[in-house]
């Protein structure tokens, strides 16, 4: 996304002209985005005012109908409704729930610590397993841990999250009841101790974690791996060996410098694939996260948080996108061309 | 082709010339049968076409076939993969799915392939306004999760069918394809021989059909490929969430109604998912294979 934009200039600018000149390339971006999901939704089928009522189990006269709709501004077209929603979004307002007549925002914040949570953990253990996992197999090019290396990853990239996810609910949950089976806490029950609560919650994190990292952890391998290919063929690495260093240096402090590089960056990407395994990881393992509550909302047609989440999804991926180009700019001056 | 050489003795002889037999394709297929990984990706993709093309003839009942009384068996001799939870063969049902997988895999692909091919190719060729919109219009889809945009625009249909579908994953996979196209466009318009045409004047279109495309076939060989398990999965999850139709005969629809009894009949979820990630590493395994073995660089 970085290096593609080429002008005809073709001069590197400086840091903060860059990070200036991409938060300003979000806004637009931001606002196709806004408009697209508006645009789709409003191209659903059913009268909103309708489709609110039903699924609150009521109905109403036509003249009531009439005043609704007026409330909530959806007798105007659709540019001027799409500049209220971005005017009360703007303002932390992003409407009401059509089922539970709940806040969205509040609806999104109750909900947004767990997925965080899950997703953290899984970049926390991804990171650990990819980096160890990956170096492992370059120093140890062609060798049979390198293969099972490889094979582990294309494995774990090609495993459907959600059977997986499945089958380690059966597995560990059902048949062995090492872990719990559903939610991100046992309820009903009081903790003697926060720690008792805490390991309570942890036992209900491993499964969800595990199903989530394993496609992540592939990917974090795979590049970890051939970059640090790349890297050990570079002549400074050679000039190390040469001077007489021990593998253990040359291999931590040269080598592994440059690729936490490119990793960093991808890093930044991180959030939009963590987010999408989070959809179906979710769903199968009841967390009361965002991704769980995205399909509810989907299914329900429940438009106002659809439209909200996705905005707000939409702004986490984008600055979490920006933090990469960015750490790639401070790092590696070439990229500024703008 | 015979040659007539004069040796040192001023004797006549004859040497038999024929064009050497390694044009590409030769090279590329042997590359390829020497991979192991990738034979193995190969044969799992034949056997899920062989699947597909035979499935009349291998699947023992009509997947939709209700067998009354008879739900829920696990797998015996009568039943080799167990019945759901209404009856029906889980075998017969893996079978006659894969005709719905290949044909979401592939047609998704070929709207991915035509649509991105195409704008792809005008954006990086001519650049300026179009190549803005372009990249634009790709940033817009890759700044959400793919799945919560394809769930997103699903609810915009009243209808849930494999076509539908099939529609909204082409529509939002199509930018991916359509960016590095254009990438490799904008790189080899300014090649040699580029140049070299249009200088004897051949028109735009002549030197990115003729000239310009056949350099890229194999990147987008792979590309479409590798993207082809991802149609499947994505497939595959929606209608495990429940974007689907129940009567579609579909690997993700027998993961969603066999959830609730995972405990109790573990078969109905377990051999569909088991199906799915074998294609995956299939597909997978095949397209590395491809990429390694379309690659100048490496050598037999």
């Amino acid at each position: 996304m970085v290096v593609e934009h080429f002008s005809t200039r073709g001069r590197i600018v400086g840091l903060r002209t860059y990070i200036i000149r991409r938060l300003l390339a979000i806004i637009p971006t931001f606002f196709l985005t806004t408009m697209l999901v508006f645009t789709l939704i409003n191209l659903a089928p059913g009268d909103p005012v309708l489709v609110m009522l039903a699924m609150r189990g009521k109905s109403g006269s036509p003249e009531m109908i009439e005043q609704m709709k007026q409330a909530l501004g959806l007798d105007k077209p659709p540019h001027i409704r799409y500049l209220m929603w971005l005017s009360a979004f703007l303002r932390g307002d992003l409407g009401f729930s059509y089922s539970t007549g709940q806040p969205t925002i509040k609806m999104i914040t109750d909900r947004l610590w767990w997925t965080l949570e899950l997703m953290l953990v899984t970049e926390i253990v991804s990171l650990a397993l990819g980096i160890i996992l990956g170096v492992i197999a370059a120093v140890k090019h062609g060798s049979l841990i390198d293969a099972g290396s490889s094979l582990s990853a294309l494995v774990g990239y090609s495993i459907p999250s959600f059977w997986l996810g499945l089958e380690l609910l059966l597995v560990f949950s059902f048949l062995l009841g090492w872990f719990p089976t559903y939610g991100a806490q046992t309820s009903g029950t009081t903790f003697p101790s926060l720690f008792d609560a805490l390991l309570d919650h942890l036992r209900h994190l491993v499964l969800p974690v595990i199903a989530l990292t394993s496609a992540w952890v592939a990917y974090i391998l795979r590049l970890v791996r051939s970059t640090m290919l790349e890297v050990l063929r570079q002549d400074y690495i050679l000039t190390a060996r040469a001077k007489g260093l021990k593998e253990r240096i040359v291999i931590f402090k040269h080598a592994l410098r440059n690729v936490l590089l490119p990793l960093v960056t991808y890093e930044g990407y991180s959030i939009g694939f963590l987010l999408g395994g989070a959809v179906v990881i979710e769903t199968v393992f009841s967390w009361p996260g965002l991704g769980k509550f995205a399909v509810d909302v989907a299914l329900r047609r429940d438009y106002p948080p659809i439209m909200g989440l996705t905005a707000i999804i939409a702004v986490m991926v984008l600055l979490s996108n920006l933090c990469a180009d960015i750490a790639y700019a401070i790092v590696d001056p070439r990229i500024r061309y703008d | 082709m015979v040659w007539r050489l004069s040796t040192e003795l001023g004797e006549e002889t004859e040497e038999i010339y024929e064009p050497s037999k390694a044009t590409r394709l030769f090279i590329v297929w042997r590359k390829l049968k020497k991979n192991r990984l990738a034979i193995v990706g190969g044969g799992i993709v034949l056997l899920v076409v062989g699947g597909a093309l035979l499935a009349p003839m291998i699947a023992p009942y009509d997947p939709l076939q209700l067998h009354l009384g008879k739900e829920r068996l696990p797998p015996s001799r009568e039943f080799l993969f167990g019945t759901d939870n209404l009856g029906r063969d889980v075998f017969s049902w893996i079978v006659w799915g894969t005709r719905t997988s290949l044909y979401v895999g592939l047609a998704a692909v070929l709207i991915e392939v035509l649509v991105g091919l195409g704008l792809g190719m005008i954006a990086g060729y001519f650049g300026g306004k179009l190549d803005e919109i372009l990249m634009r219009i790709t940033d817009v889809v890759l700044c959400l999760p793919t799945i919560l945009l394809l769930i997103v625009t699903l609810t915009m249909f009243e209808e849930r069918g494999v076509n539908v579908i099939i529609m909204v994953m082409g529509a939002i996979g199509w930018p991916f394809m359509a960016r590095v196209v254009r990438s490799e466009f904008l790189s080899l318009r300014e090649s040699t021989y580029v140049e070299a045409a249009k200088s004897i004047g051949a028109t735009n279109w002549r030197i990115m059909l003729r000239h310009i495309l056949p350099n890229m076939l194999s990147t987008i060989i792979v590309l479409a490929t590798m993207d082809i398990p991802w149609y499947i999965f994505y497939e595959a999850e929606l209608t495990f969430l429940g974007f689907g139709d129940p009567l579609t005969v579909s690997w993700g629809i027998l993961m969603e109604l066999g959830r609730p009894y995972l405990r109790s009949a573990w078969w109905i979820t377990a051999f569909p998912g088991a199906v799915i990630f074998l294609v995956s590493l299939g597909f997978n395994l095949l397209g590395d294979g491809l990429r390694d073995a379309l690659d100048v660089k490496t050598r037999v």
